[in-house]
């Protein structure tokens, strides 16, 4: 094959890293091209006001060109890679766990348990997470022991050789039979509801007896996860100070060292966190997840260490959308305006709390939707399962209280022979209206949006039920 | 044979945390020839919110985006932040920034002032140069001022603030408070095709109009509104972490937990509403969440439009909207309902 440098030859095979010389020689991803390249700022970047300029983003180039550097494309003299076992049971409680077989093994550095953990919880407000489970195991994506290796592969192996005893507890998987008094505490002795909170607006009984009509129903939502592009990752060195250098994918570092400096029992001062730019958040990367186990290996090794999630541990152990099971109740006058409404939410907020607290509460508030409802009774109740915990994103419990708001919407207009869009238009927020909290709203323009939208769509009242 | 259907969902977001301090600092240097540094402790997660942090800073000192260079993501060398969440950057961290280069401004008026004989508080910025408010002649250029307010006057024009939107806590009894200090609102409208034999949802089109105050870049709020109209396609159709019933997760992959790719979405046409919240960075609140809040709503709207069947429950997968059909046709008077 001919390999002229700069010649571009269409039959060849597209050459990958593995079979070009040349590649191997220069740092993954490195460019083949000198840098700095001829830098073209857009205009939009150059005018004054810079405000309402549709200024492009700098890193926008970077993505571009491959030249991001992801936390993953980090390299330090020495670096060892991490692994955590994973417990593969959903409830358990750990009888013993044996490391002399994986720490027996050429190229094996270290091996990390809850045990070496300082201090083994975290998490945004209850601190209800472990770094690694030792005693218990309440989901089946917890971690029970780490491993630093001179390779993934040696490390991946370790795992296999790491002997976990496990007494199985039967696992609640259900947010409503978690619910249920009777059922056993799964974080025994704090009960299963681990977070509840009301909003009491006027007077719900009062509105349903002027009611024209009433509508029930029943909305649930599933668990999905954020699915960014860049998994976790994680690198840690120490200096001969006690200093500790942290690079990550966190979406907040500042608050992030704080429970990082409890995990570790070390000083804030003593804790520098860098991120680069984050390949996908979503609220995902919003709590430390594996920054302290890499930080523990690190420091018990020597070593920098470097770990990086698998995409199923991206499922299996890291945040993921509360599930919710929403009840509507919603009394209405012949003209379709909102007299009273009656919600019960339950969130299913896995084997840890995270962001629940903040989840439930934004989907409290947001569940009578953008309307006018002067009698509102509103109660959430959040629920631990044995199952991955479910944190931030994007939305916290909004577009779970909008689908079920919105469908119930949509069942009384047609009920009651309106238009969609009118029936909105009918019962939407204005300026100064008042909040299910009691708020006075300002900047108010969720009318101009539905009119808005309207005229773009071409939405005109007529036309329901068209066949494609 | 396929039937169309045309559903419609409006929502409201809050922006920032719920009635807790969620506080940003921002320190701003001006540098001598009249460019700028922002520090700032939030993080890009590919939104775009750095260059709109540099907007603002430049729209604050009359300069332009890219003579604002931004310093984040570092815990030895920028200040607090609470973080990329609860669509709190624009609005909380975007104030902390304009109100840090707001101070160093009122810094380099000073310097400015007694060289043009007026009082600072006659002065203002606009494009690279300090002018007396009223004279637009009579004006110097930031970078003048700047090298002025360290050669000369020794005065260095750095500023640095912090924000906290105002928020009252929520009575536990009634939840009766002020949780957050606003909110954005924002309609979507999606038009789909469903087949009545398979129950397979293709969405079509998706009609979204988005308020988020004053735009400070209307380009980046495009892109926030299409990102989040992927997220709530996945969510309203097909996206589900699926457990055994030893709750073990069966999907933690790409291959079984299916996702919308970009074949699978929709055509869309934004909106930004006309909005304007005085208590935002000149106007703005923020966009990063509630672009994925009414999308799954407006679709299963528009299958119940298509084809009659309220599905309540997500994702509306095909096997789900055929159930629900097939069970709609088996009864007499037909049924709106199914799960």
């Amino acid at each position: 094959m001919d390999k002229k440098a700069g010649v571009i030859d269409k039959e060849a095979p597209v050459q990958t890293v593995r079979d070009t010389q040349e590649l191997l020689r220069a740092p993954a991803g490195a460019p083949l091209v000198p840098l700095p390249l001829e830098v073209v700022v857009p205009e939009a970047r150059q005018q004054t006001p810079a405000v309402r300029q549709r200024a492009t983003r700098p890193d926008a180039r970077m993505h571009g060109l491959g030249q991001t550097k992801y936390i993953d494309d980090f390299y330090l003299p020495g670096m060892l890679y991490a692994r955590v076992k994973r417990a593969g049971i959903a409830s358990a409680r750990i009888l013993s766990i044996d490391t002399k077989d994986a720490e027996a093994m050429p190229g094996v550095v270290a091996v990390l348990t809850g045990r070496d953990v300082p201090c083994n919880s975290f998490g945004p407000s209850l601190k209800d997470q472990p770094v690694l489970a030792s005693e218990r195991v309440f989901h089946a994506g917890d971690g029970v022991a780490a491993v630093a290796a001179v390779t993934e592969q040696i490390a991946n192996e370790a795992l296999e050789k790491i002997k976990v005893e496990y007494e199985p507890i039967r696992p609640v998987l259900d947010p409503l039979e978690s619910l249920h008094l009777e059922t056993p505490g799964i974080h025994a002795p704090n009960p299963n509801i681990y977070g509840h909170k009301v909003i009491k607006k006027g007077d719900v009984e009062k509105g349903f007896a002027q009611s024209y009509r009433i509508f029930e129903a029943s909305y649930r939502t599933q668990m999905v996860e954020h699915v960014p592009l860049e998994p976790h990752s994680t690198v840690a060195t120490w200096d001969a100070n006690g200093r500790v250098t942290i690079y990550s994918s966190l979406g907040r570092i500042t608050l992030g060292r704080s429970d990082i400096a409890r995990t570790l029992a070390v000083p804030m001062s003593r804790i520098r966190i860098v991120a680069t730019v984050v390949g996908g958040n979503f609220g995902g990367k919003n709590e430390i997840r594996t920054e302290p186990v890499v930080a523990l290996l690190a420091k018990k090794t020597g070593r920098p260490v470097k770990y990086t999630f698998t995409r199923p541990e991206e499922f299996t152990s890291s945040t993921t959308r509360h599930p919710l099971v929403m009840d509507y109740k919603t009394g209405v006058s012949k003209e379709g305006r909102i007299l009273a409404r009656q919600i019960r939410l339950v969130l299913d907020g896995g084997a840890y709390c995270s962001w629940s607290e903040t989840t439930l509460a934004k989907a409290l508030i947001l569940s009578a939707g953008p309307y006018n409802i002067e009698n509102l009774a509103a109660e959430a109740f959040v629920v631990y399962t044995n199952k991955t915990m479910t944190g931030a994103m994007r939305g916290f419990g909004a577009p779970q209280v909008c689908f079920a708001y919105e469908s119930q919407m949509d069942d009384i207009a047609k009920a009651l022979d309106i238009d969609p869009l009118q029936i909105r238009l009918l019962n939407v927020l204005r300026e100064g209206s008042l909040s299910p909290t009691g708020q006075t709203l300002q900047s108010v323009v969720v009318r101009e949006t539905l009119l808005q939208a309207a005229q773009r769509f071409g939405w005109n009242g007529a036309g329901k039920g068209t066949r494609a | 044979m396929k039937r169309r259907g045309r559903g419609i969902a409006c929502m409201w977001y809050p922006i920032g945390f719920t009635a807790s301090a969620n506080p940003s600092a921002a320190v701003v240097k001006v540098n001598e020839d009249g460019t700028a540094t922002l520090l700032t402790g939030t993080v890009e997660t590919g939104q775009g919110s750095l260059t709109i942090l540099a907007q603002i800073v430049a729209q604050e000192l009359g300069i332009a985006t890219d003579d604002v260079h931004v310093v984040s993501a570092d815990t030895d060398t920028t200040p607090i932040d609470t973080g990329a969440i609860a669509s709190r950057t624009t609005y909380v961290t975007g104030n902390a920034a304009r109100l840090a280069a707001a101070e160093a401004k009122q810094i380099l008026f000073q310097v400015a002032a007694p060289v043009m004989g007026v009082e600072p508080d006659h002065l203002e910025v606009s494009d690279h140069k300090i002018q007396v408010k009223g004279f637009p002649q009579r004006s110097m250029h930031i970078g003048d001022v700047a090298e002025r307010a360290r050669g000369v006057k020794g005065q260095l024009p750095i500023g640095s603030a912090s924000f906290n939107p105002a928020t009252v806590p929520l009575d536990p009894e009634t939840g009766q408070g002020k949780p957050f200090a606003t909110y954005v609102y924002a309609t979507q409208i999606a038009e789909v095709d469903v087949d009545d034999e398979t129950g397979e949802v293709d969405v079509l089109r998706v009609v979204a109009s988005h308020d988020c105050g004053t735009p400070i870049n209307p380009m980046l709020v495009e892109g926030q509104v299409e990102g989040g109209i992927s997220m709530g396609v996945g969510f309203a159709l097909e996206e589900e972490m699926l457990f055994d019933a030893n709750g073990r997760l069966v999907n933690p992959n790409l291959t079984n937990y299916i996702m919308p790719t970009s074949l699978d979405m929709p055509k869309v046409e934004v909106d930004i509403v006309d909005s304007y919240d005085p208590t935002g960075p000149f106007g703005a609140k923020g966009v990063g969440e509630p672009t994925c809040v009414a999308t799954a709503a407006a679709i299963l709207n528009a299958i119940h439009d298509a084809v009659g069947v309220r599905i309540t429950s997500l994702p509306a997968t095909a096997e789900k909207v055929h159930a629900a059909m097939k069970a709609a046709r088996a009864q007499e008077p037909r049924s709106l309902t199914a799960g």
